[in-house]
């Protein structure tokens, strides 16, 4: 009972957030109304009994992403003067939402067509440190390792380029 | 649910929020006692209510009265007065919500049922100190931003590039801890180091992780923001940084936050490598098996500690001049009385452990009431190291902060999880 609840209530400031960030003017308030958003991902991460999803949730998006965002934001110090005029907004949120709407209409048809089932915890640990890692490494090693050495790549070109610029000047 | 799981979840609520609270209080007093001792003067002492001055802990409250009722400012000129308002309390509760996976005792047990005895049952343990050590950061973005003010941006900006840089050497730190402890859950890692190396030296964190312990306190002073790494409100250069504009209570949050901050990562540092809760070569179990002749040690040993305490008191507590009728040693003198009748009631206590027949859910709560007094005991101490720290070593530059944390850190804690990997695969 108190999960459904709170299930509401993560959706509803999920859904909240994400209008605020599309619909807020000035880029602070579109990030904080999207970290509104991946708190209350995570809650719903937490409510499917995933707690490692909720930490990395957490931790990577919420924490280390958006928290550098927020940085890029503040170090480009906006003011009201700087961001652009934009005329006929309410005109496009409108054709632009009616055009969405046969997308949402067809998942709402989706949604329906799911066979009903009943909702049981599955197993235990499922969704701990433990559990995932073990599914990571067995099942999945190799994507997993592919998946890493990407993001190795990625971190050592970021710091190659950030240590080339040091030397021509 | 029974009573007794009701009076336990809203006792382990109560210590996971304000323990913190209250060491605030203590951390405020040791810093400037502290900084006074290090620096050759006495420190803190006049403040006091009908002559008792509490060895200074009465600044403290006069403290908070001024800043109570400081008047309290939103200036003028800021646009984004729901952010400034809102950035003290995102750092302040994000400090005090990451104590609530620390735990302060071993899972107690009483009859059939076993309660985990942190402020939140969560199984992810470290990983949530990780998420609100993230969640800081905003506090500290949104105050620079929305001060507008030249020194709030600087210091906002200088916090923030540190926060986020130190956390990965911090992360690294952490992953060959983990490889080493093999789980995340910080009760199993506390409960991991109760037991022996070669049968004689405990195996903490400090011992099996020497490397990992200097960048982890060294990743953990950066994340608290304290010197040596305060640049983000370095008042040379910057006023306050990014709490310049702030004043009154909004401005006592961000101070409260700071030493609340500071008791939590002592708490984990605790945690991680000192043992936690674990008293040395005293294992939960082998105290449960032995509590009646730890009692009788802590009997015996007890009045004597408080006599030299009292002793140390009564020596300390006195004019540096002559004055008729002193009034610090009618002070001292009633000082020393309150201590003996502290020392009285545990006495009585202990005794009753000792001669009645009991059973073992008492000896449980003993053990956990001495586990608790052990945390505290070793928080304690690992706050007096942040103190000692702070008083001692010189400001670091900005560049050369950055510098540490990524040419030196960093590949130091690539290397630590390498060699630790390869001797942890080694001895499997």
């Amino acid at each position: 009972m108190l999960s459904q609840w709170l299930f509401y209530g993560f959706a509803t400031l999920a859904v909240v957030g994400a209008l605020g960030l599309i619909l807020s003017r000035h880029p602070m308030n579109g990030a904080m109304c999207f970290v509104i958003t991946l708190i209350s991902q995570a809650g719903l991460y937490a409510l499917l009994s995933a707690s490692l999803l909720f930490a990395l949730q957490l931790i990577v998006y919420a924490g280390a992403i958006m928290s550098l965002i927020l940085f890029i934001i503040m170090f480009l110090n906006i003011q009201p003067a700087d961001l652009p005029q934009e005329t006929g907004r309410w005109g496009f949120l409108i054709g632009g939402s009616l055009a969405v709407v046969p997308i949402g209409l067809l998942l709402l048809k989706i949604v329906r067509s799911l066979p009903a089932g009943e909702t049981t915890i599955i197993g235990n640990g499922f969704g701990h440190v433990k559990s995932v890692g073990l599914v990571l490494f067995r099942d999945w090693l190799l994507p997993f390792e592919i998946v890493s050495i990407l993001l190795l790549v990625a971190l050592v070109g970021a710091i190659v380029l950030a240590g080339k610029k040091e030397t021509i000047q | 649910m029974s009573p007794l799981d009701y009076l336990l979840v809203a006792l382990r609520v109560a210590f996971g929020a304000f323990v913190p609270l209250c060491f605030v209080a203590v951390l405020v007093w040791m810093e400037r006692r502290g900084a006074a001792f290090f620096q050759d003067r006495a420190g803190p002492n006049r403040c006091n209510i009908f002559g008792f001055r509490a060895a200074g802990l009465i600044q403290n409250l006069s403290d908070a009265v001024k800043l109570v009722f400081k008047e309290d400012i939103v200036p003028g000129h800021i646009p984004h007065k729901f952010y400034f308002i809102l950035a003290p309390v995102l750092v302040f509760v994000t400090a005090l919500i990451s104590f609530s996976v620390i735990p302060f005792a071993d899972t107690l047990v009483l009859g059939e049922n076993s309660y985990v005895m942190q402020a939140i049952p969560l199984d992810i343990g470290i990983l949530w100190f990780l998420a609100c050590a993230g969640f800081s950061v905003y506090g500290i973005i949104l105050a620079g931003w929305s001060s507008h003010n030249k020194y709030g941006i600087l210091g906002g900006l200088r916090a923030a590039a540190q926060v986020i840089s130190y956390e990965i050497p911090m992360g690294l730190a952490l992953v060959s801890l983990l490889v080493v402890y093999g789980t995340v859950n910080l009760n199993e890692i506390a409960r991991f180091q109760g037991q022996l190396l070669f049968g004689m030296i405990p195996a903490w964190g400090v011992i099996l992780q020497p490397l990992g312990v200097i960048l982890f306190i060294v990743a953990a002073f950066a994340e608290t923001n304290r010197t040596p790494f305060d640049l983000a409100e370095g008042e040379s250069e910057i006023v306050a940084g990014y709490h310049v504009e702030y004043s009154s209570m909004k401005f006592a949050l961000f101070f409260m936050g700071e030493y609340v901050a500071m008791f939590v990562s002592s708490a984990i540092i605790i945690t991680l490598f000192f043992g936690g809760y674990q008293i040395p070569w005293l294992a939960t179990e082998t105290l449960v098996a032995y509590a009646k002749p730890v009692a009788l040690v802590l009997l015996v040993l007890l009045p004597v500690a408080n006599y030299f305490f009292t002793g140390w008191i009564r020596r300390n507590n006195t004019s540096h001049y002559y004055r008729p009728n002193d009034p610090r040693v009618r002070e001292a003198n009633i000082y020393i009385r309150c201590f003996w009748i502290l020392t009285g009631i545990v006495e009585i206590i202990l005794l009753g452990l000792l001669l009645a027949d009991t059973a073992p859910e008492t000896i449980r709560i003993f053990v956990a009431l001495l586990q608790m007094a052990t945390f505290l005991l070793k928080t304690v101490a690992m706050c007096f190291v942040y103190v000692w720290v702070r008083w001692t070593l010189p400001r670091f530059r900005y560049d050369q902060l950055q510098k540490l944390g990524w040419q030196t850190m960093l590949p130091l804690s690539l290397v630590n999880i390498f060699v630790t990997s390869a001797v942890v695969v080694a001895l499997s």
